[in-house]
């Protein structure tokens, strides 16, 4: 077991110019607080506020917020290794991923590499030109794909609304909860969660708890789970949490347990108690029912 | 004034029609300054003669359009490879036809290893082998406590055994796609595609990233081509950063170094504005070694793992359509920068569609930016026909055709992926010179082993590893292969003006030959020992 925290990865997928760039900039320049690490293809787009710039050099731009961001160049799995023996680690990793390409190929690494924590795959999808890529006979299968896919659908160009017909064929092809960029007040809570477990049962870290539009649940205790149990009791979520993460204690050691729309990833961790923490969207969830699933299992 | 080599031999093929044979060339500052009989260069001044080559043949030095450096640098791990193949040193290792010969060749080569050091093997393609897969219990044979990997020929899967899973953290708990469980739910040892690979790459130290630019890849690179006759070489997707241009300057610049080498900036998911003015930036920092300023692009996978993208009627096997690496706007718009920026393009395409959408990206840009001499250049070409053929001719499009495949894969390719009507046309290099096309043939090394003679070989019998012949409309003549393999391929490099023949003026590069291509039966040019080359006069003996 490694002594560092595990680097949580998300990967951020989509077709050129769905707005993975747009929302890469509103994440730098969110207070989150995390260290972030953005790699992407290329610079060509990324577009950061002069102001948050402390220093530039080749392929690495360095924030005021502590955040960076850079090109990963031609060897994507090289530059994760680098990222991992980065010091300090970053507090989070986040991949552009290139626009027709297989996201959960990069994410799977996530979930395949001991030193690392799921983080998820976020698909931004274009509101207006998706279904038309959809339906291309060249790359259809591949867009559909990245849909399938998808821990988190975000609809970008919506101008307020994600047209009904959008929502029914991203429901057909994905479980994962689909949310209107535009509504976010701010994309870190879906994009990377909370950072570590709350003291105060009830409230989340940081300042991504604050906002009215996402509901925060934490919970600290002595429970155990055999992990079999634990994975049923994590398969009958309450729908509308999109992230759920922590490390819950089980007789073979504890478990590390990282959940991100429909995807459940567990890992061996360290740790002397059980401690949850859950995000949802206010729309669509509220702490009581959080609180209410686990206590059953808890009982 | 510089001095004058005359070199006798046997015979010297020059590939140039005004002197197609000769026995003489005289070399002066590294270049031909004539070609003939012993006193060829006698109106030039005193000269030396140097008999040392007499009994050889001597041809052009041979080109190699389409390889990878890592060809060279692979070797520092254990070949697991089905075929008999040599490495940099010249030393032959023995094909591996089952999997008890793995098994017994690796435990071999495990006694020569520190004990604490991984044993990494690649090169494995169980595409070959019949019945069992390999698996862990076949490596932890080799050993229980050393940590082993064996990378497969397609680099998309290896086998590793249980000390290796255990490095990983892979076991019965593992839910991570990619790691192959058996019926008993553990790790079978096999891990399909990077994401599951990488674990055990990073703690058993396979360093992809080391097998080019560092000194000594370029340099095991060097004695590779060497070995093959190969005088100029390209690495057709280099990943080098501006900080490894001072070593492949340095490593190239060398008299000992035996290769001109071009290597091919990749530039896949970069953007285009940007990938542009650093290939031409790139362009002015050449020499006579080492030349740059070309791009390669993506599109599809690769036919033998279904990800080629092809025309109806698809795959024999139902399987879906391959994929794309860079979609086809991507490619277009790519397409369009390099054409508007002078750059010129090698771009990657396997299936029939990913050609045609090439070639629609080059005609649309050319349209926009005429540029008749662009000398873009379709890499493997494989499902391509007679029309994809004429509009390569139409548009000045050369095309770099993947020979080898139809010994190495075309009984699979009629029997599982295109089917027989398509697999008898693949790799159509008569087509292509029939349409008036600017052709090379290639072995994409690592993938199949560098050797235009063998490449050449593949070319002219087209026979497959069964023995048949995959379609005999598309055989060309030694001499038209030979042709492919010289000047055909430096015209794809835009450096026949330099080399590909032994005519005055070019560089003095030539492969050196124990038997004479021209008069071997066909069947046996592949078997032609090849005796080292010289570079710019400089005699390099295998
Ligand atoms: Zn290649």
């Amino acid at each position: 077991m490694s002594v560092l925290p595990r680097l949580p990865l998300t990967v951020i997928g989509g077709y050129l110019g769905a707005g993975k760039t747009t929302l890469l900039n509103r994440l730098l320049s969110e207070p989150h607080g995390q260290k972030i690490m953005v790699m992407v293809n290329d610079f060509g787009a990324i577009n950061i506020d002069a102001a948050l710039i402390a220093q530039a050099d080749g392929d690495t731009i360095s924030l005021t917020n502590g955040c960076v961001c850079c090109t990963m160049g031609n060897d994507l799995f090289m530059a994760l290794g680098d990222a991992l023996d980065r010091c300090p680690r970053p507090d989070h990793l986040v991949i552009e991923a290139s626009g027709i390409s297989d996201p959960a190929k990069i994410a799977m690494a996530a979930r395949a590499e001991p030193d690392m924590a799921y983080g998820g795959i976020a698909v931004v999808v274009d509101g207006q030109n998706w279904p038309k890529l959809a339906d291309d006979p060249l790359i259809g299968a591949q867009m559909r794909g990245q849909v399938q896919v998808a821990d988190v659908l975000l609809v970008s160009k919506t101008g307020g609304m994600v047209p009904p017909s959008l929502a029914v064929r991203l429901a057909a092809l994905s479980r994962a909860p689909l949310m209107d960029l535009a509504d976010l007040p701010q994309v870190a809570p879906v994009l990377l969660g909370g950072v570590a477990p709350a003291p105060q049962p009830g409230a989340l870290p940081g300042g991504m708890a604050a906002h009215p539009a996402y509901v925060g649940w934490s919970h600290q205790g002595p429970e155990q789970f055999e992990r079999r149990t634990l994975e049923a009791l994590l398969a009958a979520r309450p729908a509308g949490i999109y992230r759920l993460k922590g490390h819950v204690l089980s007789p073979d050691g504890a478990l590390e347990v990282h959940v991100v729309g429909p995807t459940v990833d567990i890992k061996p961790a360290q740790s002397d108690s059980t401690r949850m923490v859950a995000i949802g969207l206010a729309s669509q969830i509220n702490r009581e029912t959080i609180a209410a699933w686990w206590a059953s299992a808890a009982a | 004034m510089a001095p004058i080599t005359v070199f006798q031999a046997r015979k010297i093929i020059t590939m140039d029609p005004n002197c197609p044979e000769a026995t003489h060339v005289a070399v002066r500052d590294g270049r031909i300054l004539a070609v003939g009989g012993a006193g060829c260069a006698d109106q030039w001044g005193d000269v030396v003669h140097d008999h040392s080559l007499a009994d050889a043949v001597l041809m052009p030095g041979m080109v190699e359009g389409h390889a990878h450096m890592m060809a060279g640098a692979m070797w520092k791990f254990a070949y697991a490879g089905f075929h008999d193949r040599m490495d940099p040193q010249g030393k032959w290792w023995r094909g591996k036809p089952d999997i008890a010969t793995v098994v017994c060749d690796l435990t071999d080569h495990a006694q020569s290893l520190p004990e604490d050091q991984p044993l990494i093997g690649w090169g494995l393609d169980p595409i070959f082998f019949t019945g069992e897969r390999l698996s862990r219990a076949h490596l932890d044979q080799i050993s229980t406590t050393r940590p082993i990997a064996i990378m497969f020929s397609n680099f998309h899967l290896m086998c590793v055994n249980s000390a290796a899973l255990a490095q990983a953290g892979y076991d019965h708990a593992t839910n991570v796609e990619g790691v192959v469980k058996g019926p008993d739910g553990a790790p079978t040892g096999e891990l399909q595609e990077m994401a599951a690979m990488f674990p055990v790459m990073r703690r058993l130290g396979m360093d992809f990233r080391g097998l080019s630019q560092t000194e000594a890849a370029i340099e095991s690179y060097g004695a590779v081509c060497m070995r093959a006759g190969v005088t100029t070489v390209t690495d057709l997707y280099s990943q080098m950063e501006d900080a490894d241009l001072a070593i492949l300057r340095q490593v190239t610049a060398r008299a000992s170094y035996p290769t001109r080498l071009v290597p091919v900036l990749g530039v896949a998911g970069a953007d285009p504005e940007t990938a542009a003015a650093r290939a031409q930036a790139l362009a002015r920092q050449g020499t006579d070694k080492l030349r740059l300023g070309a791009v390669k692009l993506m599109t599809d996978g690769s036919i033998q793992g279904w990800t080629a993208r092809v025309k109806w009627p698809g795959y024999v096997g139902g399987q879906p359509n391959g994929i794309w690496n860079m979609a086809p706007d991507e490619i277009r718009r790519m397409v369009a920068t390099m054409q508007a920026a002078g750059v010129q393009m090698h771009i990657h395409v396997n299936g029939d569609e990913a050609s045609e959408v090439a070639i629609d990206a080059i005609e649309q840009a050319a349209r926009h930016s005429p540029w008749p001499g662009a000398r873009h250049v379709l890499q493997h070409c494989q499902m391509m026909g007679p029309d994809q053929f004429a509009r390569c001719a139409e548009l000045g499009i050369c095309t770099n055709i993947f020979a080898n495949h139809i010994w190495y894969f075309g009984d699979q390719h009629a029997a599982l992926t295109i089917g027989e009507d398509r697999a008898k046309r693949m790799d159509a290099l008569r087509a292509a010179l029939d349409a008036g096309v600017h052709a090379a043939i290639h072995s994409d090394a690592p993938v199949t082993p560098l050797g235009p003679l063998f490449t050449a070989w593949c070319a002219v019998n087209r026979q497959t590893m069964s023995g048949r012949v995959l379609g005999a409309a598309q055989c060309v003549s030694v001499a038209e292969a030979l042709h492919a393999i010289t000047l055909g391929a430096a015209y794809t490099l835009k450096m026949d003006g330099e080399v590909g023949s032994i005519e005055a003026g070019k560089f003095a590069d030539f492969a050196i030959l124990g038997e004479d291509p021209l008069a071997v039966p066909a069947q046996a040019l592949k078997d032609v020992p090849v005796l080292g080359t010289v570079l710019a006069g400089q005699v390099h003996l295998a």
